[in-house]
């Protein structure tokens, strides 16, 4: 029971000091491996912060770990991603287990080779066994090579008895876990984060064991469970009021919703016959229930050795990149065999991996290093609060899943399905629904996930009916129940009526012989009765698609999502290989048909990992689209060179998104003028805007003499209209692009644009709906960029109606009240002229 | 917290406000402003410039001995990092 010495870390580098928070890889700026500091290094040689033992170093050089004799153990990471570089640059000076003084030498690496090679030179400082600790310095600026920087509180211990010493310990009362998988990942950062607001050195224990509540890993390490009594005891000046809101927190569950028992109960008794979601992919069937759990796996946590663990990890990781390759090669489709891929990228992630090596150091098991790392990482993207991020959260907690059963050695079994099968589940992950006979499923239903998740984008793909974002209580509807999926309307009926279920199957039978009559006529053009022909073209994000597009009557690509190129990789795509891209694509498609390139639309949503970006409040209102690209002009100098570099092989049109301003427009347009003519272009190729912003909508007679042509966007009008986020779970069924404001825009769109004899496309969802075909030609729309397998029935529908019907319908309904008049009289007016024709003619 | 969330507000309500600065840098000298190109001896003593790791402008000097570390400070770069050749790394944050 000495008294506790405060132990002062030296900075291991000179160089200029950054904010833990504004590191840019999301496993340092969270502290998942601990809290410490960033510096950016102008010296060359990476020294001792501390005296102790050299308890790891990494083989590649470029990180280390000392632990003191009271058991501090700190981090050193040279860079970002260098783990990438295989010890190149780096040369250890040390070994691993010998002692080392303050100050000493550990590691010396060639800065420039490095800056030249990784991602950045960022080296972190992180004391992993979470003690707290205070600045001696300002926490920006410069400092200098063993330099004290930080005073760390080494009265952090693990045992009570030590404990006492930091003054009076007060304890919480004990609290019963209501969150369901216990303090699991995400509540376990909430916690871990409100704890850090306090000075007070704060403690979770649980039953004997006790940890640091301010380190998210050490909390996980507890492994509660639901059910659990755990308490709070802090030591420190504000340590009352820490006890007082922790405890709280945990009562309330951590921001994760818990189940009271009364809660249940009632939702129970309240016999409901239907359960609302959204749509996630069109359709209805009738089907018996069949619940899908995923069972926890048990992990013991601590490690052998951590040779042995290290080995073991790495034979779970190539089983499982063997199989999910077996996988890819096995799968049914595209969008199948893209998300496996995705997962092989996964388990390479470096990052991912150093967690895991960290907490095997530190003496845990491989499988408990494993879920560790995976799951904080989870929850990390889920933090971001990102609805795309969310959902690759989904991905990493099933690849890690399928390493941990690897390593543990649990087989998976083979699901066997009943026919007429609606799968229910919390949320289907692609490992689940790869193995599935989709013969015998007719249906899916889900608590989470959205209209972009995976099990979406493979419902969609089957032509089977989804929906997301029903209310927790389907979970314990009973395997075999009778269940009607109307996943157009977003419901779930318990208790189907005979007649409802004879009407879908007459309507299925309808459905289904509509399209194979669509898909015969779909190499015809779409000409309305009265002889006007509307370009269908379609959007697009590869070669392939373009290609089908083709075979299915396309008559060219109104939208190529160029983002297929910058997304999910580490650094830009080089110009060969944008302009291969390009170029194939063009050459699919012929110098007949048009081609429209949207430049790069990402930004704070949909984040690039080689464009740093700050993290924004509201990305949908923030550095998106062109927006982004002027301020990167390098960037969208580089597209441009390759996008023209296709200019002769198709009809080449360049689209700029998110434009609101004409400067935006003038701008693109002299670095496009510029690049064209450092290529010895003559001709320009076809320059036009999104329409998505509403204030270029409202503009749109001053950007028309300026453009080409116009397109527009939808989705994203319709949210910027209307203020309301498409994938909000209780407004995305408002966010209707039915709506009359949006389309009282399209119609001021379309007049400016013809006044000044340019073209006006629609590339947003409403294109690609049916139902709004007759209302878009009415309103003057001269091309519609649908999906691809939408392509025949957007023909067909074309091919049924008079323009001249469609204005005037198109005019009465911009004088309507909300997008549900709009909607019913639509479905009048196709009842009342279409369906009527149709039953004349045959 | 009131000046975060008025912060917060302004963005929102004037996203393209941010547009306006980059492109007079466009125009002028891409990547390097001004007052560093002047700290760094003047153009003609730049061999080469190119953003590197994220927070770093590698630069080639003629003359390192031109270079004015006390100008470069003032005009917004914190760190130096010297190395042969006349290459110098520019540390100057994530904001580029």
């Amino acid at each position: 029971m000495a008294t506790p010495q405060p132990l002062q870390l030296h900075a291991p580098l000179s160089g200029v000091l950054m904010p833990l928070d504004l590191v840019p890889d999301p496993v340092f700026s969270s502290r998942v491996i601990g809290d410490g500091l960033c510096i950016d290094p102008t010296s060359n040689t990476l020294c001792a912060p501390l005296a102790g033992v050299v308890s790891n170093v990494q083989a590649s050089g470029h990180a280390i770990s000392i632990t003191d004799a009271n058991g501090v153990q700190v981090l050193l990471h040279i860079g970002l991603d260098t783990v990438n570089l295989a010890g190149k640059g780096f040369t250890r000076l040390v070994e691993e287990g010998e002692q080392v003084d303050v100050g000493q030498s550990l590691i010396e690496f060639d800065a420039d080779f490095v800056a030249l090679n990784a991602r950045s030179l960022l080296t972190l400082m992180l004391v992993v066994s979470g003690e707290p600790f205070t600045w001696l310095v300002p926490e920006s600026g410069v400092v200098d090579n063993g330099q004290p920087l930080l005073s760390v509180d080494t009265a952090g211990p693990i045992t009570d008895d030590e404990k006492t010493q930091d003054g009076e310990a007060l304890f919480s009362k004990p609290v019963t876990l209501a969150n369901p998988n216990g303090l699991h990942a995400r509540p376990a950062a909430v916690f871990a984060q409100a704890a850090k607001r306090f000075a007070a050195s704060i403690y979770l224990h649980k039953q004997q064991e006790s940890v640091n509540a301010k380190s998210l890993v050490a909390i996980m390490t507890l492994q509660t469970a639901h059910g659990d009594v755990v308490q709070v005891s802090a030591a420190g000046p504000d340590a009352e009021a820490a006890i007082k809101t922790l405890a709280e927190l945990l009562v309330s569950g951590c921001g994760e919703a818990v189940t009271a028992p009364v809660a249940t109960n009632e939702v129970a008794a309240a016999s409901l016959s239907v359960l609302r979601g959204v749509c996630a992919s069109g359709g209805s069937a009738f089907g018996y229930v069949v619940q899908i759990a995923e069972h926890p796996l048990d992990v013991i946590e601590l490690g052998t050795t951590p040779q042995a663990e290290r080995d073991h990890l790495a034979r779970g990781l190539a089983e499982a990149l063997a199989a999910l390759q077996q996988l890819r090669d096995n799968a049914a489709g595209q969008a199948q065999a893209d998300i496996f891929k995705a997962h092989q990228e996964l388990l390479e992630d470096p990052s991912l991996l150093e967690v895991a090596q960290v907490l095997i150091n530190e003496g845990k098991s491989a499988g408990f290093a494993w879920r560790a790392a995976t799951e904080s990482t989870a929850t990390l993207f889920k933090s971001l609060g990102n609805a795309l991020l969310a959902e690759r959260a989904a991905d990493l907690a099933d690849v890690g899943q399928r390493v941990l059963k690897r390593i543990l050695g649990v087989q998976d079994r083979a699901l066997e399905l009943p026919e007429g099968a609606i799968l229910i589940a919390e949320q289907l992950t692609p490992s689940q629904t790869a193995g599935l006979d989709t013969r015998k499923v007719l249906g899916f239903a889900t608590v989470g996930g959205g209209a972009t998740s995976h099990v979406a984008i493979l419902a969609r793909a089957a032509g089977l009916p989804a929906i997301c974002g029903l209310p927790a209580h389907v979970l314990t509807l009973a395997n075999g129940t009778q269940v009607l999926l109307d996943a157009d309307k977003g419901e779930l009926h318990l208790d189907p009526d005979l007649a409802v279920i004879e009407q879908l199957h007459a309507n299925r039978e309808r459905h289904h012989k509509r399209h194979q009559q669509d898909l015969a006529h779909a190499s015809l053009a779409a000409c309305t009765r009265d002889g006007h022909h509307i370009e269908v073209t379609a959007n697009v994000a590869s070669l392939v698609e373009t290609e089908q597009a083709i075979s299915l009557g396309g008559e060219g690509v109104g939208l190529l999502r160029s983002e297929f190129l910058y997304l999910d990789r580490h650094h830009a795509p080089s110009h060969d290989e944008q302009a291969s891209t390009y170029s194939a694509i063009a050459r699919a498609l012929g110098p007949a048909r048009n081609l429209v390139v949207r430049t790069l639309d990402v930004g704070g949503d949909k984040p690039l990992a080689y464009v740093p970006m700050d993290s924004e409040t509201n990305p949908f209102l923030g550095m998106r689209g062109i927006r982004l690209c002027l301020e990167r002009p390098q960037l969208l100098r580089d597209q441009f060179r390759a996008i023209l570099s296709s200019a002769a092989l198709a009809r080449l049109h360049i689209m700029l998104p998110m434009v609101t301003q004409l400067s935006e427009l003038r701008l693109a347009r002299q670095l496009l003028e510029e690049e064209a003519l450092a290529l010895g272009l003559t001709a320009l190729p076809k320059l036009g805007i999104m329409i998505e912003v509403p204030a270029a909508a409202l503009m749109a007679d001053l950007f028309a003499p300026e453009v080409d042509f116009f397109s527009i966007g939808t989705n994203d009008l319709t949210q910027y209209t209307l203020a309301m986020d498409r994938d909000h779970p209780r407004l995305a069924s408002q966010a209707d692009s039915f709506h009359p404001s949006v389309l009282r825009l399209i119609a001021n769109t379309v007049k400016a644009a013809h006044a000044h004899g340019k073209w006006v496309g629609v590339c947003g969802a409403l294109a690609s709906e049916t139902l709004a075909t007759p209302l878009l030609l009415g309103l003057g729309v001269d091309e519609l960029s649908v999906s691809v397998p939408l392509i025949p029935a957007v023909k067909a529908a074309v091919r049924e109606v008079n323009l001249t019907d469609c204005q005037a319908i198109a005019q009465q309904v911009l004088g309507l009240e909300s997008a549900e008049q709009v909607r019913e009289a639509l479905r009048l007016y196709h009842a009342a002229t279409v369906d009527t024709s149709l039953v004349l003619e045959n | 917290m009131f000046e975060k969330m008025q912060r917060a507000f302004w963005k929102a309500l004037t996203p393209d406000l941010v547009m306006d600065e980059p492109k007079t840098v466009v125009t002028v000298v891409p990547g390097l402003a001004p007052e560093i190109v002047a700290a760094l001896g003047g153009a003609d003593n730049l061999k080469s410039q190119q953003p590197v790791a994220l927070t770093r402008v590698r630069v080639e000097l003629r003359d390192v001995g031109r270079m004015d570390r006390q100008a470069l400070n003032r005009a917004g770069v914190p760190g130096v990092m010297l190395f042969n050749d006349g290459v110098v790394h520019l540390l100057s944050g994530l904001g580029r």
